[in-house]
């Protein structure tokens, strides 16, 4: 027991960062239930089931991200898995795709295994290289080539979105040059998902209060202009704030919050385009109020990587 | 020391196993917790089936649960059927019904069981069957009730389960899936062909109110 608490090693900026979200957290809790006592209505009441979720999320992502590097890496991975499996539940997939679906699940712990080691490169290209080769060969040969073109595209691609994306967090912690004396990647990975989230919430929140023109009147009728706007002006604005745990400067700060808040927009649009040709409301009923995994990591897919590569161009190289 | 092994492949290996990598979710567990003595009847599509409920049964008496699996494809060798008995912990018996007298009446054998006190699990549809499908269910198992009117019948429905063992393959695959149980159904009359259509009834509402 004591070594596991010697080994949380905190700086004063992610003891910072969780004194706030724990603060958000209780905030927001007493408000829907101050507002759920006065004005009783379905809105509060999906919004109650959220913030409950959400200490769920928090208490076990903060559990990853801090107690010691290898339970991070363990979770993401599981994360991953349970986002394929979610996917793959609601694919039709063919009978003969099933060995496939195995090397699929099988890539995983190979990703990680990279991420773990911190090998760049082969990090980076094991499944938008290597994958995409080997994926559609074991399909042939499974020997059925009927709708095999299905197949082909949506297995690579469900690997970039469950596992090459989510990946990328592991990689922050683990990646050597972004683990020195001036920058640390726990608290990078803290900042990427504490801005990601945010902007998931302003978005909504600002849809909610100003919402009128739609902005993707086909795919989702809940993303609106207001929203969209609102939701990048407020989370550049969060970013900026939240810059102590990055060793940027303000420019880079708020150019970085803004790429996350477009990308994090971009991902949410994706996955309801999926979900709306899949006939479905959401991707499954893990999370209380929130649906499934993809359903609350959809925009961390499509932010992580980005993220990434920008912190490496600007203080890296 | 049936009842060690049986504890440690079902309650321990099997259930985290579903639980955590095939995805198979437990709803309304807790029926079968303040029974003593039941009949299990559950949709048949994979031989997933069985490891999903006997998972779900109470560790306190696994031993004293059977299901019911059919001889002419269980049975075959003398190891198959050892270990039949020793690791699924079934009771095999012929799909036919004895038409001599030499025969064994697969009817019979079951309420033996019951009459010892043991519960069963029963696939009243007779086979696997098309995955995903519900097929009529056979008069066997309204016999069975009209033989035991005092046993609780208890539904579970397998949702999704067949898809991570189809029929004709032997690699498990993780799906999220979902095993329902239902209350235990009560009868209004014990005719035969009554119990019967109240069973499958029972089970539709199941599949009406899943999500």
């Amino acid at each position: 027991m004591n070594k596991i608490i010697n080994s949380i090693d905190l700086n004063a900026e992610i003891q910072w960062v969780i004194a706030i979200i724990l603060s958000i957290l209780v905030i927001a809790t007493t408000t829907f239930w101050i507002w759920n006592k006065f004005k009783p209505s379905k809105l509060v009441n999906e919004m109650i089931l959220r913030t409950r979720s959400w200490w769920g999320m928090c208490f076990i992502f903060l559990f990853a991200a801090t107690v010691n590097p290898i339970i991070t890496y363990i979770g993401l991975a599981f994360l991953s898995f349970f986002t394929l499996r979610e996917v793959y539940t609601l694919l039709d997939l063919r009978d003969s795709d099933r060995t496939t679906l195995l090397l699929c699940y099988f890539s995983i712990p190979i990703q990680y295994y990279f991420a773990y080691q911190g090998w760049y490169t082969m990090f980076l290209i094991f499944i938008p290289v290597f994958m995409f080769i080997i994926i559609p060969f074991f399909l042939v040969m499974a020997g059925d080539t009927k709708d095999i073109i299905r197949s082909m595209c949506i297995l690579p691609t469900s690997l970039m979105l469950g596992i090459f994306g989510i990946s990328h967090l592991a990689l922050l912690v683990s990646f050597p040059e972004m683990n020195n004396d001036n920058i640390s990647g726990k608290a990078l990975l803290l900042f990427l998902i504490f801005i990601t989230e945010a902007n998931d919430i302003m978005q909504y929140v600002f849809g909610k209060l100003f919402g009128k023109h739609k902005i993707l009147p086909k795919v989702s009728p809940n993303k609106t202009w207001e929203g969209f706007i609102g939701g990048v002006l407020s989370t550049t604005a969060i970013g900026y704030f939240m810059g102590f745990l990055t060793p940027l400067s303000s420019i880079e700060l708020i150019l970085i919050s803004f790429c996350i808040a477009i990308f994090g927009f971009m991902g949410d649009a994706i996955i309801s385009a999926v979900k709306r040709d899949f006939g479905v409301k959401d991707m499954g009923n893990t999370i209380p109020g929130h649906g499934g995994f993809l359903d609350r990591i959809d925009s961390l897919s499509t932010t992580s990587s980005p993220f990434f590569h920008l912190i490496y161009f600007l203080v890296i190289v | 020391m049936k009842k060690l092994i049986l504890i440690l492949i079902y309650t321990i290996f099997w259930r985290n196993f579903l639980k955590i990598f095939i995805g198979l979710k437990y709803y309304n567990r807790n029926v079968l917790k303040k029974k003593k003595q039941f009949i299990l009847i559950a949709n048949h599509n994979s031989h997933m089936d069985t490891m999903a409920i006997m998972s779900s049964v109470p560790s306190r008496y696994i031993h004293r649960v059977h299901p019911i699996a059919a001889a002419d494809f269980f049975g075959g060798s003398k190891f198959k059927e050892k270990l039949m008995r020793y690791m699924v912990n079934a009771t095999l018996i012929p799909r036919k019904r004895a038409e001599s007298k030499e025969d064994v009446d697969p009817i019979q054998v079951m309420s033996n069981l019951i009459e010892k006190g043991r519960s069963i699990i029963v696939y009243p549809e007779g086979s696997r069957g098309v995955p995903g499908v519900m097929t009529d269910f056979k008069k066997g198992i309204g016999y069975l009730i009209n033989k035991h009117p005092h046993v609780d019948v208890v539904p579970v429905y397998l949702d999704g389960i067949h898809k991570t063992l189809p029929k004709g393959k032997n690699l498990i695959l993780p799906y999220n899936c979902k095993i329902i149980f239902g209350d235990s159904i009560q009868f209004d009359s014990f005719e035969v062909d009554n119990i019967v259509k109240k069973s499958k009834d029972e089970f539709n509402k199941l599949i009406k109110n899943r999500s």
